[in-house]
């Protein structure tokens, strides 16, 4: 009977050990190989780095996303009192841990900025239409800007992963307490920074144009492709021996329900940006999607709606599909290139007016998730795979779906 | 005191755990028109009684997709067919416009199908059930366990099942009737 026999933690392994600085070497040495490709590749391209700059963009913004979603995440657990995440949440919390690292890779961004970003090009700025955007789109207000995002979310990031690391050795519950206190305006700041920055990361590359809509819209392909990630994770960590039989079908089919809902939300959202637009008609506000429809990027977009809203939405709409472990990590692999496909096609048209593929976009991705993947498993290394001094854990480990 | 025709059988037991060793005990004999009765929800019961899914999914679908239908029908045929009338320069049957109604009906079908569906499923709306009017069974609200096995079971023989409920280990078992007089 199946209440008699709930996990427990004995019964599997929860720490990295051995794994961890395999992983690590692995991963890391895939980052540098794959970044230094790209570089090259770039350097190759002769066009003072531009396409590098660009494909950098892709890759930097859509990890972040992914950092960001779980990010957003933690609070939203906390919260809302949730248990069914405990015992896969010190994955989230190193996942939103590495945001000073990806600080630091946050900077060849900001090298190449003068590239990518219209409000840099002189010819851009001087337009009338920039002249009372001027201060806003100055190089040390978006310095600023840069660095109060970074600070606040490495703050954040590291706060929620070190009081939980804390906890597990003082098991003491007014940690748990000071979480939840401190998660409602977690959760109100990170709303604030991430559509900031989504504005200054993209919407700035054309900075005429403006969707107030924008940063959900960003924030919702990085959240979509969190709960992907963290279906990989998990199902890698269980194909090693860890974290077996405690985190079980019940949790993995809310990794479905994350996926699917918020395949759906983000559909909505992009959705939502589009039509006002189509609605209205205006230019200024038409520019973005009409540059986005032309030459090959309009068949790119209706792929995307197929591979990002479409086919995900009806895979994992049946419950069946959302505990099957080879289903699920399909639609967790399916989701995390589709969302990378959004972002390509929110990005590129900046580039070139026609449709463009390069080795360098898919290597700079991969670089960047390499040193992603090294630095979180050495953060993960430390400690327990588990929050084993939170005062819940039992409840996770019970967790069954109504 | 009159009784109309035989509902089916009851029996009691004490505790969840007796009630779950039980509940298999029934599965494994093949019946299907029958029910568990607790005062709160018993994890594991779904397996011990051996349920399957539930067909809903299916019924919602249906209905999701008849709301999707009728939204893009009736929009198509109002501003494109019935009364085509050009607004701010956009064609008569542009997808773009229609698809927040097309979303919004797609929902309210499917709502109506789930809660409507769910009714259909539960043989409701059901005005009296016999059970109710067992003294005994008041007690599923509060601190007891029941197993009923309906008379229309085509499995149920009144003598032999009477005497497989009680070989369960529960209380004795009880005859409920349609329109008793209690």
């Amino acid at each position: 009977m199946a209440h008699s026999s709930f996990p427990r933690l004995e019964d599997t392994n929860i720490s990295l050990d051995g794994l961890g600085g395999r992983v690590f070497a692995v991963s890391a040495a895939v980052g540098v190989i794959g970044l230094a490709v790209t570089f090259a590749l770039g350097a190759a391209a002769g066009d003072g780095m531009r396409h590098f700059g660009y494909s950098y963009l892709v890759g930097f913004t859509y990890i972040l996303s992914i950092s960001l979603g779980a990010l957003t995440f933690l609070p939203i657990m906390y919260v809302t009192k949730a248990s069914w995440d405990i015992v896969i949440r010190r994955l989230a919390e190193v996942m939103a841990a590495v945001m000073p690292l990806l600080a630091v890779l946050s900077i060849p961004v900001l090298i190449f900025a003068g590239r990518i970003y219209g409000w840099a090009e002189p010819e851009t700025a001087a337009l009338p239409a920039m002249a009372h955007k001027a201060a806003w789109f100055s190089q040390g207000a978006f310095l600023a800007r840069w660095a109060i995002y970074f600070v606040v979310w490495s703050f954040y990031g590291l706060f929620f992963w070190r009081q939980s690391v804390a906890q597990d050795s003082s098991k003491d519950v007014k940690i748990t307490l000071r979480l939840e206190n401190y998660s409602g305006f977690a959760i109100m700041i990170g709303a604030i920074t991430i559509a900031m920055a989504s504005f200054d990361l993209l919407m700035s590359m054309d900075p005429l144009w403006f969707s107030t809509i924008f940063g959900v819209y960003y924030w919702a392909g990085g959240f979509v492709s969190f709960f992907a990630v963290m279906t990989l994770l998990t199902m890698g960590l269980q194909n090693t021996g860890r974290l077996t039989r405690i985190v079980s079908p019940e949790h993995f089919h809310d990794y479905g329900k994350g996926m699917f809902a918020f395949t759906f939300f983000w559909a909505y959202i992009a959705f939502s940006q589009y039509m006002l637009y189509w609605y209205a008609n205006i230019p200024e506000e038409t520019s973005w999607f009409l540059h986005r429809s032309r030459e090959g990027w309009g068949k790119l977009g209706i792929v995307l709606i197929f591979a990002a809203f479409v086919l995900p939405f009806a895979g994992l709409i049946s419950r069946f599909a959302k505990r099957s472990r080879k289903l699920l990590a399909f639609w967790a692999f399916w989701i995390i290139a589709a969302q990378w496909l959004n972002l390509y096609w929110v990005i590129m048209p900046e580039f070139s007016e026609g449709f463009t593929f390069s080795l360098m976009d898919v290597t700079c991705f991969i670089g960047l998730a390499g040193i992603w993947l090294a630095a979180i498993t050495r953060l993960a290394g430390g400690h327990s795979l588990v929050p084993v001094g939170d005062p819940r854990l039992e409840d996770s480990l019970r967790f069954e779906n109504a | 005191m009159s009784q109309g025709a035989l509902y089916g059988l009851l029996t009691e037991f004490e505790s969840p755990s007796l009630l779950l060793e039980a509940a298999a005990k029934v599965r494994d004999q093949g019946f299907r028109k029958w029910d568990v009765h607790t005062p709160f929800p018993v994890h594991g019961m779904d397996d011990a009684m051996g349920i399957r899914g539930t067909r809903l999914p299916w019924i919602i679908l249906a209905g999701g997709l008849t709301g999707l239908a009728a939204a893009t029908a009736m929009q198509w045929w109002m501003n494109a067919i019935d009364y085509p009338f050009v607004i701010s320069g956009k064609p008569l049957f542009g997808l773009p416009a229609n698809i927040p109604i097309m979303f919004e009906l797609t929902v309210l079908f499917s709502a109506f199908a789930t809660f409507f569906g769910m009714w259909g499923l539960n043989g409701m709306p059901r005005w009296y059930n016999p059970l109710l009017t067992n003294r005994r069974f008041r007690r599923a609200t509060q601190d007891r366990f029941f197993i009923v096995i309906e008379a229309r079971d085509p499995a149920f023989k009144l003598d032999q099942t009477r005497e497989f409920l009680a070989s369960l280990g529960g209380s004795e078992v009880e005859e409920v009737h349609e329109s008793a007089e209690d």
